[in-house]
Order: C-alpha cells, then structure tokens, then sequence
C-alpha cells in the first residue's frame, strides 16, 4: 500500500522530478471520464426503463460510485497512499457502516406500529 | 515556533504531518455527509406525500456537475505544476480553479434565487397549485392580509417593537392601496395625552415603566424588611401596611398619568388607518382583530386574506379524485385540457414501458407525467405565459381553502428541508476551499521562491479537500435532480 516511486504522478516523491505533461494527461482523461460518467447518469435517469424504478436509482448511484473512486483513487492519489491513511478510511467506514445500521433500527421501532394501528 | 514535518515525512507515519490532519478531518466529513445522506434516505423512504424527484431543472446541477470536474482536474494540475517547477501553469490552474468556485456558486445561487420566487398553495383537498402571489403594490394585496378600518391599536409595552407600522398603506382614490404611508401617526392615550408614534417614543415608555415598577419594587422590599424587623409590634405593622399601602397608590396614580400599562391601548386619530400585513408576522386574525407575533393588536376590520396568485402548475396527484377537485373552482376552463393531458400521458406512458403498465396507476412516473399539469408544457406558450405573468388571469385563493402555502424554501417540505441542508452545507464547503485555495494564490510566490515542496503539500491538502467537495456533489446531483 505504500506509495510507490516510480508512480508517473510524482506523488509523495518530492525528491523525484514529476513528468508534468504525462501527469496532465492522466488527469484530463480522468475528468474525460467523469464528464462521460455524469451524461450516462443523466441518460440513465430519463432514457432507460429497467422495469423498476429502483433499478434506475441503483445503477444511477452505481455509476456515481465509479465516478467517485475515479476522484479518490487518481486525484486524491488513494491508488498509492501510505498505510495510514487506509488505516483512517478503514475506521471510517466502519463508524459509517455502524451509524447507517443505527438508522436501520428505525424500522424495528414498535412504536410505529402501534400509532397507525386502531 | 516552528511546525514539524510540514515538508518531510515524520518518520513513523511516512507523512507530512498536514496530509494525517487533513484524511482526520475528511474522515469526519464523510461522517457529517453520510449522517445527512442516510437521513436523505430514510426521509425519501418514508415520504407519506409524492416525493418531488425530478422536479429540479437539470441543466444547472448538470452545468455545476461539470464545472466542479473541471475545477478537480485544475487544483490536481496545480499540484503537479507546483512539483514540476512550473509556477505559470500553478498560476493559471488556481485562478482556473477559483473562477469554477465562483461560476458554481453563482449557479446556485440562481437556482435558489428561483426557488425563493416560487411558491406553491395547497388546498384542503391535497390539490396544489404552484406559481407566484402578485407583488403588494398600489393596485394588488398579493399575498397579504389586509386588515382596515382600524382605530385603534394595543401596544404591549413589554414585546411590541413597532415593526408592524411598515406595513401600513393609504386607501386613495382608485388606487387600492397606495404606497406605504409617511409621515406621523398621531393616537390618543387612555390617559388623553396625544402621542406620535415612534420607536424613539415606545422606547422611552418602556423606560419610563421599567423605571416605575423598579422603585415601587424597591420600595416595597424596604418595608417588608422592616416589618421583619417588628414582627410582633401590632401597631408598627400597621403602620407599615399604611405606607405600602400609599406607595402602591402613587405608583398606580403615576402609572395612569403616564399611560404605563403593559397593554396600551391607543385610539387613532383622524382617519382609520389601513395595513397589508405578511402572514409570517401574524400570530392570529379574526374579522375584528388581527395580533402580531410582537403582541401588537390591530382592531378593526378584515377586509380580505385571499391570495391573489398566478399559477404556472396544477399537481393532482394528492387528490382522491382529480375531476372532483377544488383547484376547478379556480380554473373552470382548464379542466378539460388537464383531463385530456392525463389521459394522454397515461397512455403514453404504458405503451413507453409496458413492463409497468400493470401497475401504472400507482406508479409515481406516470403519476407525475398525467397528474403534474405544467403549463408550459401542456398548454400553448402565450396561454401558459399569460396564466403566469398577466395580473388579469390570477385568482384570488382564499385562506380558508388553504392547508400550506409557502415558497419554495425548506419549509415547504422535508424534501427541501434537506435539500437546502445539503446543498448550502455543500456551497459553505466550495466558499471554504476556494478561500484556502485563493490564499494559497496569493501568497504562494514566496514559498515557492523559499521551498517549492512546501507550497506543493499546501496545494495538495487543499486539492485533497477540493476533490472532497466534488465527491459529494457526484452524489449529491443525481439523488436531487435525476431520481
């Protein structure tokens, strides 16, 4: 997971030269893809019926994900980050994984039940 | 004192020691987005009422979508730039950089300008219409209540402050409602002392009551320490109580001479005066009074709290039975046109997705597409404009038909409510960065002439955060805009 220095991006190898130009393009392409990425959402929203709406609003987030690690991994350089980084994303996605399951318990609320009943 | 490890990596962490602060605090920002995300959720899954997806115009999320792409391939470019020796290019991508801060927050805040002008009625019935009240000028009321003939006034010393007198209008001629009013508003005390009403004179009554109640409280605590004093002395008490007694009397008697009472009512002078009050100052109205939220009571007469609206939509899809509802009584020669609209997109829409049209009446897609009856879209361009723009085709709604009435602000819904949470909390972030980023514009020359290297880890935490903000919005735009 450490980074590594023969990365064409130069991260975290201040002591190397970057190669500007192949840098540049590398970031160019990747918000190529991004800009792709945001038409297909768009097209996915209002152009394709996958029979349910639901499956429209999963493969619409699907495809933000993508975009999403596209910017973590290559502009916020995740694809070759120091491990202790990863060991604060790890914990974070736990602490997330636990508040979202806190709000799962919502739907075992009995007190819901009881209000719309007679 | 000097901070360690800014440019070199501590040697325990392999970091410098900006890069550990800045994945600390987005790790707590992916738990401040996500708390408000899951809350997204759970408010969507819940939604009792047709929750309003595609309802945002598209092409300004999806221009902002684009722009905050091309401002993250800029800040990263500046980076590099900055780790190539290429202080120009670092230049141009940050003022790039900023130039995409400042036209997406100029997007926005088109977009919420919108919002803010657009109001939405929703009739007892479910039946909403939205559109716009008339502008309260010299000949319309809009959306105010307006409350005349009213001779007098009670002034609650303690929480009025008089704001309430902005809202007074003139009666002229034909002119309706003329401007507001200048000039003195002259009454008449309970006491007969004539008073110009002012903020300057409310202020030094409620000195003047304050300095009252003050003395007499004082005056008292004197005496009911020296009637502990002689507790037992018959004769003393009485004495005592004969001067409390007294006290109270001239404190009255200055009171009434003063006009200090906490409820003053004041009569007008010469002829009734008219108001047309903002609903959101109202506390409650009757036909013979109306109180502020300050307390201030207007007596007299209400002439009409009907709201006089042009409507650009009418949404059914609320209603039990749409032929049946209330919205009709208002625009009788568009019923037919919005049968026909139903039915036709009704049908449009089981032959575009036959997987579906068993359940097409319950379906929220073809519910918004036949019961969402837009008339820009449905009905010819000059007859849609008209109904929006021109003051002769607004109708007046009446308050007793009203469930809600409200812009388009948090308030209108939970889908707004969050909506306006997420994106401004996402518009402080891009204003925050661009700040950080700006700075490190303008005072970057220097570091860059004393240690690039330093200015290179300043450029990347403050990308890292930059790319952060446009992680957010990659989700924010399809859950507001495209589902």
């Amino acid at each position: 997971m450490d980074s590594s220095h023969d990365n064409p991006t130069g991260h975290d190898s201040h002591d190397h030269p970057i190669d500007f130009a192949k840098a540049i393009r590398t970031y160019l392409m990747v918000g190529g893809a991004l800009v792709f990425g945001t038409i297909i959402t768009v097209f996915v929203a209002y152009k394709v019926d996958l029979g349910d709406i639901h499956l429209n609003i999963a493969l619409g987030l699907l495809i933000a994900t993508v975009k999403v690690s596209l910017v973590a991994l290559i502009f916020m350089h995740l694809n070759h980050e120091r491990g202790l980084i990863y060991k604060t994303l790890l914990f974070t996605m736990i602490f997330f994984a636990a508040m979202m399951f806190l709000f799962c318990l919502a739907y075992l609320d009995p007190i819901k039940d009881s209000f719309f009943k007679p | 004192m000097e901070i360690p490890y800014t440019v070199n990596a501590r040697p325990d962490t392999g970091l410098y020691n900006a890069k550990v602060g800045i994945w600390l605090f987005l790790a707590s920002e992916v738990m401040l987005f996500g708390g408000l995300f899951s809350s997204y959720v759970f408010l969507r899954i819940g939604a009792d009422f047709p929750w309003p997806f595609h309802e945002l115009k598209v092409k300004p999320g999806f221009i902002n979508t684009l722009v905050l792409i091309a401002s993250s391939v800029s800040v990263v470019a500046a980076w590099a730039a900055v780790k190539a020796r290429r202080y120009g290019w670092f230049q141009f991508n940050m003022i790039f950089t900023l130039c995409c801060a400042l036209g997406f927050m100029g997007i926005k805040g088109y977009e919420y300008f919108h919002k803010f002008q657009h109001y939405s009625f929703e009739f007892t019935d479910g039946s909403v219409i939205n559109g716009h009240p008339i502008h309260a000028d010299e000949k319309n009321h809009g959306d105010r209540i307006v409350f005349g003939e009213v001779k007098s006034i009670v002034i609650d010393l303690r929480n009025s402050n008089l704001e309430f007198l902005e809202q007074r209008r003139e009666k002229k001629g034909e002119l309706p409602y003329a401007m507001p009013a200048s000039g003195d508003l002259k009454f008449k005390s309970p006491s007969g002392k004539e008073v110009v009403l002012s903020k300057g004179w409310l202020k030094a009554q409620k000195r003047k009551w304050l300095d009252v109640a003050g003395e007499l409280s004082r005056t008292v605590t004197a005496y009911e320490i020296e009637k502990a004093a002689n507790k037992g002395n018959d004769e003393a008490l009485a004495a005592i109580n004969a001067k409390l007694d007294e006290a109270n009397k001239v404190a009255i008697e200055k009171a009434k001479v003063e006009d200090l009472t906490q409820s003053l009512k004041l009569d007008v002078v010469g002829e009734p005066l008219l108001f047309l009050v903002k609903e959101s100052n109202v506390a409650k109205y009757g036909q013979a009074e109306l109180s502020f939220k300050d307390s201030t009571v207007l007596q007299g007469k209400l002439e009409t709290d009907a709201i006089e609206f042009n409507a650009d939509l009418i949404d059914l899809r609320k209603n039990k039975d749409a032929e049946k509802a209330l919205v009709w009584k208002y625009y009788p020669d568009l019923k037919d046109d919005f049968l026909r609209h139903r039915d036709e997109k009704s049908d449009e829409f089981k032959k575009k997705y036959p997987k579906r049209a068993g359940t097409a009446d319950a379906d929220p897609d073809n519910l918004r597409e036949s019961l969402r009856f837009e008339f820009e879209v449905a009905l010819p361009e000059e007859h849609a404009h008209k109904l929006l723009h021109d003051h002769s085709m607004a109708v007046s709604l009446p308050r007793s038909e009203k469930r809600f009435y409200s812009n388009f602000t948090p308030a209108l819904s939970p889908y707004y409510a969050i909506y306006f949470l997420m994106t401004g909390l996402h518009g402080l972030h891009v204003i925050g960065g661009a700040i950080v980023l700006g700075w490190f514009l303008i005072t970057g020359k220097k570091m860059y002439r004393e240690n690039p290297e330093h200015l290179a880890n300043r450029v990347e935490v403050g990308g890292l955060f930059w790319h952060f903000v446009d992680l957010v919005w990659i989700f924010l735009f399809p859950l507001y805009y495209l589902m």
